[in-house]
């Protein structure tokens, strides 16, 4: 009972959070100069990581795929199965995946920092917003650019999976597109690109909520990032289902 | 204008003026509870305008709680806290950043951003609040700053590099590029050599006659405390146990405030007159 009323607590105090931000925008405005650089640092840190990972999943893809079909003699099926997997589903999230996990868990453990720092006390009182001045850059540059870091994962997942494919499986490569881009089509590209939008929003709220709110003491910093990956992947996760029934569900 | 000096391990303790100037800051009832430890109990009193005022105390009786009151950065559980005549708890944010942007404040570890250089620091009011300034305008002006508060020629410092010392005066000097009506300290002196203590001691008093700036100074330096302030309040475990012109405060027959202040100083008789002596031995 007591957990959820916590949990309760949680949620209403992070609604008034993203309330207050965006009371905060309209008034102040984005401090444009700073948008540049959060997404210049937000791309340049998930982006080693994002392309072992996208790959590696490319390459399960395609391995998972070619024995599933396989026994039914349709192994020229893993193009497709590898395009409608990555494109759809795994690109999306997993790009999502990683900004959360190094640029939200460096949001959160920022901020964290200047709170307990009274740096965001400080901004307070020379009357400069810290919502618009932090939030604002960090959370337009994530816009920018996980869309970009999805269309990145999407090449990177699909273009291995025909490495494995050619390579390894002994699927004509022709074969593996053609059927790949059967497998999809134009919208379900966008359907990721308004994913990414609403995972790097849901990101950069929560894992800027977690370090406004960040604890003073030792255990603080640690605890608000680790609760803003935590939280952030558990939104994203659950919320790409419930996406993917709306985009993708009348196909039944 | 009051002045106290020290000399021969005398300290000189200006004559109470007959009243006080008009107040700047007003606290009335100030109360703060959190849980169940009441940090602030019913606080009332003036801060003088042009005039320093020392906050004193042991540690955690609540000084820092009170000044962050008087910026607005927490709220009251009742009574208010008037700067320029603005409500700091209830006013519309438009109303308290104009107020804010007439007061600096200096905080205990200096707030400084790690990331930007010395000089950037000190310009981001500037950078905020005067965005017409030309680029050389402000540099001048930051540099200026950065001498007055002894770190000439460090714009470029990187901010990391400080040493504590210099990130509070560093701090001070973001707290007065704004050239601004009243002065926040919360504890200038903790943690510095007793040149730099002495230093900032020292700049208070000049701003003061220079500049007609009300300060509003916390501190564990009784000696410093002494010198620089003209008013004293005194807060013990949430209440406000003594207030007024220094002189005063010193005859004040409160054992507290006796207690507190014996600690660093040879106290004139209770209710008597004469100055404080420092203890011989330091
Ligand atoms: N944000 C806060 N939440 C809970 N307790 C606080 C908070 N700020 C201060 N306190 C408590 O209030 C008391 C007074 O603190 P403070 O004003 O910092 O003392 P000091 O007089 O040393 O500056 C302390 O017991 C401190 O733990
Ligand atoms: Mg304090």
């Amino acid at each position: 009972m007591a957990a959820a009323a916590a949990f309760f607590g949680r949620v209403g105090a992070y609604a008034y959070f993203v309330g207050d931000f965006v009371v905060a925008v309209r008034r102040h405005g984005v401090p444009w100069r700073l948008v540049l650089q959060e997404a210049y640092s937000i791309g340049v840190r998930s982006l080693p990581i994002l392309l072992i990972i996208a790959g590696f999943v490319g390459t399960n893809l395609a391995l998972q795929g070619y024995f599933a079909f396989k026994p039914l003699g349709g192994s020229r099926l893993v193009g497709m199965f590898v395009s409608l997997a990555g494109v759809r589903e795994l690109a999306p999230i997993i790009a999502a995946a990683m900004v959360a996990a190094k640029a939200g868990t460096e949001m959160a453990s920022q901020i964290g920092v200047m709170r307990i720092r009274e740096q965001i006390d400080a901004l307070e009182v020379m009357a400069v917003n810290p919502m618009a001045w932090i939030i604002a850059p960090r959370l337009v540059g994530i816009m920018l650019v996980l869309p970009a870091l999805t269309v990145i994962s999407t090449f990177m997942m699909v273009g291995a999976g025909l490495l494995v494919s050619v390579v390894q499986l002994g699927v004509p490569g022709e074969i593996f597109l053609e059927l790949a881009s059967q497998g999809i089509s134009a919208p379900d590209f966008l359907y990721g690109q308004v994913k990414a939008l609403i995972f790097g929003l849901i990101i950069c709220t929560v894992s800027c909520y977690f370090g406004f709110t960040c604890e003073r003491g030792p255990e603080g910093v640690g605890k608000a990032t680790n609760q803003a990956v935590v939280t952030s992947a558990v939104i994203c996760v659950v919320l790409n289902y419930f996406l993917s029934e709306v985009f993708y569900g009348g196909a039944h | 204008m009051l002045q106290n000096t020290i000399s021969d391990g005398v300290l000189h303790v200006a004559d109470p003026e007959p009243a006080p100037p008009p107040p700047l800051i007003r606290l009335r009832g100030l109360t703060k509870s959190f849980g169940p430890n009441t940090v602030l109990n019913n606080v009332s009193f003036d801060i003088p305008e042009g005039r320093t005022t020392a906050i004193i105390g042991p540690s955690g009786t609540g000084k820092s709680v009170m000044l962050k009151h008087i910026v607005g950065l927490i709220r009251p559980d009742a009574g208010e806290v008037l700067c320029f005549g603005t409500d700091m708890a209830r006013a519309p944010e438009p109303a308290l950043y104009a107020a804010r942007r007439r007061m600096g404040m200096l905080f205990q570890d200096g707030a400084l951003f790690d990331s930007f250089t010395v000089g950037e620091n000190v310009a981001f009011p500037l950078v905020h609040h005067a965005p017409q300034m030309s680029e050389d305008e402000r540099r001048a002006k930051v540099n200026e700053k950065l001498a007055l508060v002894g770190l000439p020629g460090t714009y470029e410092r990187a901010t990391a590099s400080l040493s504590g010392g210099q990130r509070k005066r560093v701090g001070l000097a973001r707290a007065i590029i704004m050239e601004p009506e009243i002065v926040l300290f919360d504890e200038p002196n903790s943690g510095l050599d007793p040149i730099t203590s002495d230093a900032i001691d020292q700049l208070i008093c000049d701003m003061k006659q220079a500049l007609g700036v009300t300060f509003v100074v916390i501190t564990h330096d009784i000696v410093g405390t002494v010198r620089v302030a003209d008013y004293i309040a005194m807060l013990y475990r949430g209440d406000l146990i003594a207030w007024g012109p220094t002189a005063e405060v010193l005859r004040a027959e409160h054992p507290v405030l006796r207690a507190f202040l014996q600690r660093n100083l040879i106290l004139p008789p209770a209710g008597g007159s004469g100055d404080a002596r420092l203890p011989a031995v330091q």
